[in-house]
């Protein structure tokens, strides 16, 4: 049912400009706990853990030899297609939006997906199968194979483009790549487009399906996964991220709806420093803070949904560059991260850490960070553990940080 | 977009060398290779000529890490930098990219197999245990697509607002409408906006020749090309004055010159008889450099401007990707 624009709170000024303001209207997601988003942010807020060994393949000898799987769609051709369909579902039911199709816009964060790992390997074959790759010998055996490969099912542009034939959207579609920002990002672009009255409407999020022998043994190589299994995000004994996956998506509308939350304003910026190590001072993410903050033209924020991957790098940056905008005020601000009780989505990871921000402002409670035992005293962090935690939040930042050193940070705000 | 943008830089690396300057003599007589230094056997195809050291991007180290979309793309942006002289206060610039499948080194591949058999059979807990390890560590990260974008971030110090938009050519676009309303809203003031892709890896090409584009008359390339735009200038190189997509452009007085990008031979000549019918004072270019996927509209950003810098007051550029988008942007010079 189409709902009343209110005119009185459409706009709001910014810089002296008139510019539209962003409100959320839906919510949806698939993760390891339930395939309908309220559920999983029950278990989110009683402190559950999704992190299970790996069963979808033969992980012995894998550097880490656990996940936090979504155990749907597993034949899927693109599962990062499927689980974003179920999570997109969920968000357009919630907002029951009557809208022209040349005004509603599909913003979707998503990495390349992969052929079945057979296939893949059959290229590799095709390529001479002896230690050198054979160009002549892959141009002639790899056609009939790459026949075999659905193009759809590894472009990362198949889920934006599917989602939006789906819902018949008319309006601008995009695709945003990069790692572990994608799904942040994509708000932020959906909400620029509202903002700059190119649509009225947007489905934006990510989605993530990398619980896969390639992304586990990669990041594995790269000393990035926790050793021993455990995603324990700003623990003194944190020693790596543990590979999740699903889907989380938002419904963005220039119109308020009976959610009153709105994305205030977002920031980004990159480090300019490695390709897999952060800037050690947090220059970078503490630029795309500012900027989400002068966005929304707020100072302080009243909770912290955190990129908190459990490295011992990125969590003690992101501490840093959180004490450089909020000084001594972030000893009081309630912090957590989502990662340790679903692992990182990588490409979805922004996405989910905006609906639980988004959720935490509507209901009045923040999570507990799963997996977190003993807090580094290092960090001076007011980190939520064990058990969700009550408070009148009006305002909540959301971080992602990727590999490639691309950052993203979003203000939500509460209107009531 | 709400007023003119102003370019005050470019960079481009394509096969026609480096530099934008010139690239619309190529087009005007192009060379196409016949055996790619990729190996793909009697394919007719465009790729970039050898580059001096001091010319590519990074150094040894640093571009094994690298797909080509990444070099290419970091090599684009050091010259748009330098041509725009923007040496102070790269962490405020902004860069948004239309990038392609980052592609794998596929030397790495074999070796990576190889530590994998057991007994002569592939095993995953090999593959976990060994057969990463046989490789360039951070292969898996070739794979990131936002690479062809963080490489040239990294190398330059460019720290601003950013994106990198995946597709076979309609992402650059929006790569460039991101950027223009970046420093329309104030987001930043000085922004990068470009594409870089190569049609040649292995794995792109069985999938071009899969979807039938090759039969059709698809050449593979590869390239990169970035604009630097500010919003207003007093001495730009040239002015964006409008962009859209499709073939109209509203209220557009007749160019001197019309670019058509376009890599089925079919469409381009039927664009080409819309053009002259529409303009028909207008003198009309095909790009003729061979299709490099989320690289090309970048490339005919490119070639338009160096038509500016030949003397044309206004060119019309116009693309259309292999999954059938069209684009287009008007661009004139101040002369």
């Amino acid at each position: 049912m189409a709902q009343e624009p209110n005119e009185g709170l459409a706009l709001g000024k910014h810089r002296g400009v008139m510019r539209r303001r962003v409100f959320v209207r839906g919510r949806g997601a698939v993760s390891s706990f339930s395939d309908a988003w309220p559920s999983t942010f029950q278990s989110l807020a009683e402190g559950h853990c999704a992190i299970r060994p790996v069963t979808r393949f033969d992980a012995t000898g894998f550097p880490c030899t656990v996940a936090a799987a979504v155990d749907r769609h597993l034949n899927a051709p693109d599962r990062r297609l499927a689980l974003a369909r179920d999570a997109a579902r969920e968000a357009l039911e919630e907002a029951s939006l009557l809208v022209d199709p040349r005004r509603l816009g599909v913003f979707v964060g998503a990495e390349s997906g992969r052929a079945a790992f057979g296939t893949v390997l059959a290229l590799a074959r095709a390529a001479g199968g002896g230690p050198q790759f054979n160009a002549h010998s892959f141009a002639r055996e790899a056609l009939p194979l790459a026949s075999r490969i659905e193009a759809s099912a590894v472009s990362p542009a198949t889920v934006a483009s599917a989602l939006a034939e789906e819902i018949h959207a008319e309006g601008p579609v995009q695709t945003l790549s990069m790692a572990c920002v994608s799904g942040a990002a994509a708000i932020a672009e959906g909400a620029r487009a509202i903002r700059m009255n190119q649509v009225d409407t947007v489905l934006c999020g990510g989605v993530g399906a990398d619980v896969d022998p390639l992304m586990l043994a990669g990041f594995g190589h790269l000393g990035a996964l926790s050793a021993v299994g455990v995603s324990r995000p700003f623990d003194t004994h944190r020693d790596g991220f543990v590979v999740g996956e699903g889907a989380a998506f938002l419904v963005l509308s220039a119109e308020p709806g009976p959610l009153e939350i709105e994305l205030a304003g977002f920031g980004r910026s990159l480090d300019a420093y490695h390709l897999t190590a952060p800037d050690p001072e947090g220059d970078g993410m503490a630029r795309a803070i500012e900027t989400a903050l002068k966005d929304s033209d707020v100072t302080c924020v009243d909770l912290i949904q955190a990129h908190g991957t459990s490295t011992p790098l990125n969590d003690a940056l992101e501490a840093r560059a959180l004490r450089r905008v909020f000084g001594d005020a972030l000893a009081h601000i309630p912090l957590s991260s989502v990662k340790g009780a679903l692992g990182h989505w990588i490409a979805g990871a922004g996405a989910l850490g905006a609906l639980c921000a988004v959720e935490s402002l509507h209901r009045g409670y923040m999570l507990p960070t799963a997996g977190l035992r003993h807090p580094d005293p290092e960090l001076a962090l007011d980190l939520v553990i064990g058990e969700a935690r009550s408070g009148s939040f009006r305002t909540a930042l959301v971080n992602a940080f990727a590999f490639g050193g691309a950052n993203c940070s979003l203000v939500f705000r509460r209107l009531a | 977009m709400k007023a003119p943008v102003a370019i005050v830089g470019a960079g481009a690396v394509a096969p026609w060398g480096l530099g934008w300057r010139g690239a619309s003599t190529f087009i005007e007589a192009p060379q196409p290779s016949r055996q790619l230094k990729t190996s793909h056997p009697d394919v007719l195809g465009f790729e970039i000529p050898e580059l001096r050291p001091e010319q590519d991007a990074g150094d040894g180290r640093q571009r094994k890490l690298m797909s080509q979309g990444a070099r290419l793309g970091a090599i684009a942006i050091r010259e748009a930098l330098r041509e725009a002289g923007w040496m102070e206060g790269r962490e405020d610039i902004g860069c948004f990219m239309g990038v392609g499948a980052s592609g794998a080194h596929m030397e790495e591949i074999p070796a990576s197999l190889e530590a994998s058999l057991h007994d002569g059979v592939f095993s995953e807990a090999a593959f976990g245990e060994r057969g990463l390890y046989a490789c360039n560590p951070l292969f898996v990260f070739q794979l990131m697509n936002n690479f062809s974008l963080c490489h040239g971030a990294i190398l330059e110090g460019i720290g601003g607002p950013n994106s990198a938009f995946y597709s076979r050519g309609r992402g650059t676009w929006t790569a460039l409408d991101e950027a223009i309303a970046a420093i329309e809203t104030l987001d930043c003031y000085r922004v990068l906006a470009g594409g870089t892709d190569s049609a040649h890896h292995a794995v792109t090409w069985a999938e071009l020749r899969r979807d039938g584009l090759v039969n059709d008359g698809l050449k593979p390339s590869e390239g990169s090309a970035v604009l630097a735009l500010e919003r207003q200038s007093t001495c730009p190189l040239a002015w964006i004055s409008s962009m859209g997509v499709g073939t109209v452009a509203d209220n557009i007085p007749s160019p001197d010159a019309v670019l058509l990008s376009v890599w089925n031979p079919v469409t381009l000549q039927s664009l080409e008889d819309e053009m002259r019918l529409r303009w028909p004072q207008s003198r009309i270019y095909r790009c003729e450099f061979g299709e490099a996927l989320a690289a090309t509209p970048a490339l005919a950003w490119a070639v338009g401007l160096d038509l500016l810098e030949r003397g044309c007051s206004s060119v019309f550029v116009l693309t259309q990707d292999v999954d059938g988008w069209v684009n287009h942007l008007c661009l004139r010079s101040d002369r």
